[in-house]
């Protein structure tokens, strides 16, 4: 279980962005690290710069404190699970996972039975003849798997392994994937784009972005303390919106938002008057009718801080929907309400939507502009 | 065991993956492309006979006549080669029919005849030349006819092969959707696919054309049995009748010979990609008369019959020998000349396969950077280059070093190697670009050394085509007259060996030289089919 660390890794390909452009990641023996970024981040650059299918420009890469820039990529033991497979087209199931032992000349009678505790751990015993092109795309991945687990790799990259696969498969594949990892006590970097798969498996998410990782923490961290308008947005999505920061207390803030309304948010550093743009994570949100004005309550309390507008329209998503709703001034803001819901609301009702101030991030301005910043490249 | 061991080993370090690649394109520059073109050096340092040559009316008539013999007679056959050849390759690829696969297996065996016996073959069936008893159709034809005639059987194949080759990879979805919007079948193709067809017609034109401008040996026999071989010439068919004559008009011939066939490979290569053929337009009315009733079905009864009747019979003809009364035939020295050819043939496909992998790969692997695009280009040269020059440029080169005349076996080889390289490069090339890099990436994450992950992974998968150009050089090796004859005169290789018997008139013999000849190769290409086989149900 080698504890990797990328220091200052350039990569440059010569196109306009760089593959890698001061890359510093540090994964601890034995964790379960997922890469999370946007198509074109890197995150496969940074996978193949581990393995040594890659050379980095300049930066270091150290296992266990021990710089691996000069080993060859067969002695790294560092074994890549690709998003395709490449499980050997004329090689069956179990020729393909006896491929490491074969060329690393392993003692036979080991071999075998290593290569059979492979199989029947990925619930393979029943396709042992099969060639790969017979095999559904479950069965392939799990074979491959079996494949890199029957290698004396310590570190085991994943590159998007779950991709190809059906949607159920998926969600299904993504614990029994943790699960045996663990259980081999291997160091896992697996890179995905997808950030439920991140949330779901990672012991800690770092979030890739031109090269860079801009955010390293727990499940919980990234999505509930995104360090920039751009994690926010990406990891769950968010409303985001500008404004000033009008006062600061204890327990949470006031910004003014573009269009003069007054919203709260958690407790900031940032200093009053100063430009700002907040974030709110479209699931933390709590809507409510605001009723119609009666005799006996002729005007409805309105909380202050939060927003109020009409519903434009609602999104069915299975398990949960999806209301966006036209506030007056601000725009569209969006929130996220479990399925049961679904006939309390119509469009054109009236509704508030409010939250927790302290599930609301404030961010400095991005100095790149805020709409570069959120763009998904 | 040991040995390989020992590379795996090397095989990891990036240094020495480095120097061997180095020592591949070392061994290519000098050993193929600069002994190939060391001629057009020559027409600097002996300007003095070339001008000599060049001051001979006489001479240079002769000359100019059968250089534009050379090249005229291989473009119209290339010509013919596209239009007979585009129907025959939707034949084979499009068309499910009984009996398909011995159309496919037809469509090769003239590539199993050495041209020389082909040009045999093809005189008496046209021609029935004078001193020969077996009666073929006795047509007068002109000799350069009878070439052109000659030359499309041993072309056709490749054009077939190429453009089906091609075929299979464009989709008929493109096709059927063409038509589900209203195009006719025979606009659907011109306009949608027919386009996307330029690859395989560059590849096609290059290998035929270069094919026919090379083509000593069939085209020096025909020319013999005709009895003009020594008032009609082609370029090679001169090299060949005049290796004793002086070295002025040989180096002045070669050299045209080899700038005009570059010229015309970069001519052909930026015409065909650039060019915009105006296809665009729509005839409806038309289109839909000839996509239906007896036009399509007498375009294929046309195809075949012109395999049948230009390309096979002419071909198989030399078989009526079989029904003359006995001849001579000296079957030691016919054994003793095939041993040789084996030889050449097989060290030269060895040696292109051990040198042509690590360019192949190269080439598929890093077309896009500058080294790759040169070495692309390059590999061509030889292929375009006609033999016979190839082989007369050749030999002044190593001669020039000073290297005796008892070489002449190895120089032989040299030759050989030199114009099959591009035959199996290319076609490893093809393959290696097919197949996903990541298997060897994967590979070597666990634990594969460089070496092992190109045997154990790549190799099996590409094996079928290392096998493929295997066999095509191969068999082209053992069907070369003129770069065998320019090289070494006393290296006698069985097309060697038929040619002097033809001259010597000696034709029964010849003709049953020429059957047992391509009876062993049948064998040959046989056994090797059988080899290949059981090693694919084996994987």
């Amino acid at each position: 279980m080698p504890e990797i660390v990328l220091k200052d890794l350039v990569k440059d390909f010569g196109n306009d962005c760089k593959a890698a452009d001061g890359l510093s990641l540090t994964v601890h023996g034995g964790e379960y690290l997922c890469i999370l970024g946007p198509t074109g981040a890197g995150k496969t650059t940074c996978l193949r710069m581990i393995c040594g299918l890659t050379r980095p420009d300049s930066g270091s890469i150290t296992f266990d404190g021990k710089n691996v820039l000069g080993v060859p990529i067969s002695e790294r033991q560092a074994t890549m699970l690709s998003q395709v497979y490449s499980l050997f087209p004329s090689k069956t199931v179990y020729e393909n996972v006896m491929f490491a032992p074969q060329i690393k000349e392993w003692p036979e009678e080991s071999s075998k039975q290593l290569v059979k505790s492979m199989i029947s751990m990925v619930h393979m015993e029943s396709k042992v003849q099969s060639y790969p092109h017979e095999l559904s795309g479950g069965q392939q991945q799990r074979t491959a798997l079996a494949r890199a687990l029957a290698s004396d790799s310590e570190i085991l990259l994943l590159d998007e392994p779950l991709r190809a696969l059906d949607a159920r498969l998926r969600l299904e594949l993504r614990k029994e994937l943790k699960s045996m990892t663990k259980e081999m006590e291997l160091t896992c970097i697996h890179v995905t784009h997808d950030q439920d798969e991140a949330l779901e498996m990672a012991d800690r998410i770092a979030i890739i972005r031109k090269g860079r990782i801009i955010q390293v923490g727990t499940p919980i961290e990234v999505f509930q303390n995104p360090s920039t308008p751009f994690i926010a947005n990406f990891v769950g999505r968010s409303n985001i919106f500008e404004g000033k920061v009008e006062a600061s207390f204890e327990d949470h803030s006031e910004i003014r938002l573009n269009n003069n309304s007054i919203v709260k948010a958690r407790k900031t550093d940032i200093a009053i008057g100063t430009d700002v743009v907040i974030a709110i994570k479209i699931g933390s949100t709590q809507i409510e009718h605001i009723h119609e004005p009666t005799e006996e309550d002729p005007v409805p309390v309105m909380p202050e801080g939060f927003f109020s507008g009409v519903i434009d329209r609602i999104l069915y998503e299975g398990a949960t929907i999806t209301i966006e709703v036209n506030v007056e001034g601000t725009g569209i803001v969006s929130t996220k309400l479990p399925n049961r819901r679904y006939d309390d609301y119509a469009s054109g009702d009236k509704v508030m939507i409010s939250w927790p101030p302290a599930m609301v991030s404030v961010f400095n301005i991005p100095k790149c502009g805020l709409e570069e910043e959120l763009r998904l490249d | 065991m040991s040995l390989f061991r020992r590379i795996n080993e090397i095989s990891n370090n990036e240094k020495s993956r480095k120097a061997w690649f180095g020592f591949v394109c070392a061994v290519f520059l000098c050993l193929i492309i600069i002994p190939s073109i060391f001629v057009v050096l020559k027409l600097f340092t002996e300007w003095g006979l070339v001008s000599e040559v060049l001051a001979n009316s006489a001479m240079m008539a002769q000359i100019n006549g059968a250089v534009f013999n050379s090249f005229s007679i291989a473009l119209i056959v290339t010509i013919i080669d596209i239009l007979v050849g585009i129907p025959m390759a939707w034949i084979l690829v499009r068309k499910p029919f009984k009996g398909k696969k011995y159309l496919d297996t037809l469509m090769d065996m003239p590539l199993a005849f050495p041209t020389a016996v082909l040009g045999l073959s093809v005189v008496m069936f046209w021609g029935a030349p004078d001193g020969i008893t077996v009666s073929g159709l006795g047509l007068v034809f002109s000799p350069y006819l009878m070439i052109i005639m000659l030359h499309i059987i041993f072309t056709y194949p490749y054009m077939v092969r190429s453009l089906s080759a091609i075929l299979e990879q464009i989709e008929p979805n493109y096709e059927t959707a063409a038509m589900t919007l209203g195009a006719s079948k025979f606009t659907a193709v011109r306009t949608i696919t027919l386009p996307l067809f330029r690859a395989g017609l560059i590849t096609g034109f290059i290998i035929c054309f270069a094919r026919s401008l090379s083509e000593t040996g069939g085209t020096y026999i025909a020319l013999q049995l005709m009895g003009v071989q020594n008032t009609f010439f082609t370029g090679p068919t001169y090299i060949a009748e005049n290796m004793s004559g002086g070295n002025g008009p040989m180096i002045l011939i070669s050299v045209m010979m080899i700038i005009l066939a570059l010229v015309l490979l970069v001519v052909a290569k930026t015409l065909m990609t650039r060019l915009k053929i105006p296809l665009t337009k729509v005839w409806p009315q038309f289109g839909r008369k000839i996509s239906r009733g007896a036009v399509p079905k007498s375009k294929d009864i046309f195809s075949i019959a012109f395999l049948l009747i230009i390309v096979i019979l002419p071909s198989f003809y030399i078989f009526a020998y079989l029904t003359q009364p006995g001849s001579n035939v000296d079957y030691g020295m016919l054994l003793y000349s095939t041993g040789i050819s084996f030889l050449i043939a097989g060290v030269a496909v060895v040696f292109d396969i051990i040198f042509g992998i690590p360019m192949a790969m190269y080439i598929a692997r890093q077309r896009n950077t500058f080294l790759g695009k040169i070495l692309d280009n390059m590999v061509n040269i030889p292929l375009i280059v006609p033999t016979t020059a190839l082989g007369f440029s050749l030999a002044l080169f190593w001669g020039s070093l000073n290297v005796g005349s008892s070489w002449g076996l190895v120089l032989v080889i040299f030759g050989h190697i030199a114009f099959t390289y591009p035959l199996i490069v290319r076609n490893i090339t093809g393959a290696v670009e097919e197949v996903d890099q990541s298997y060897e990436e994967v590979a070597m994450t666990l634990g594969a050394k460089p070496f092992q992950a190109f045997s154990k992974v790549l190799m099996p998968i590409i094996k079928s085509s290392i096998i493929a150009g295997g066999i095509l050089a191969f068999t082209r090796s053992l069907g070369e007259t003129g770069a065998t004859v320019a090289i070494g005169n006393s290296v006698q290789t069985v097309p060697v060996y038929i040619i002097n018997l033809v001259k010597a008139q000696a034709y029964p013999e010849a003709a049953m030289c020429s059957i047992i000849l391509i009876a062993i190769c049948f064998v040959f290409m046989f056994a090797v089919r059988v080899i290949t086989h059981r090693g694919d149900n084996n994987a």
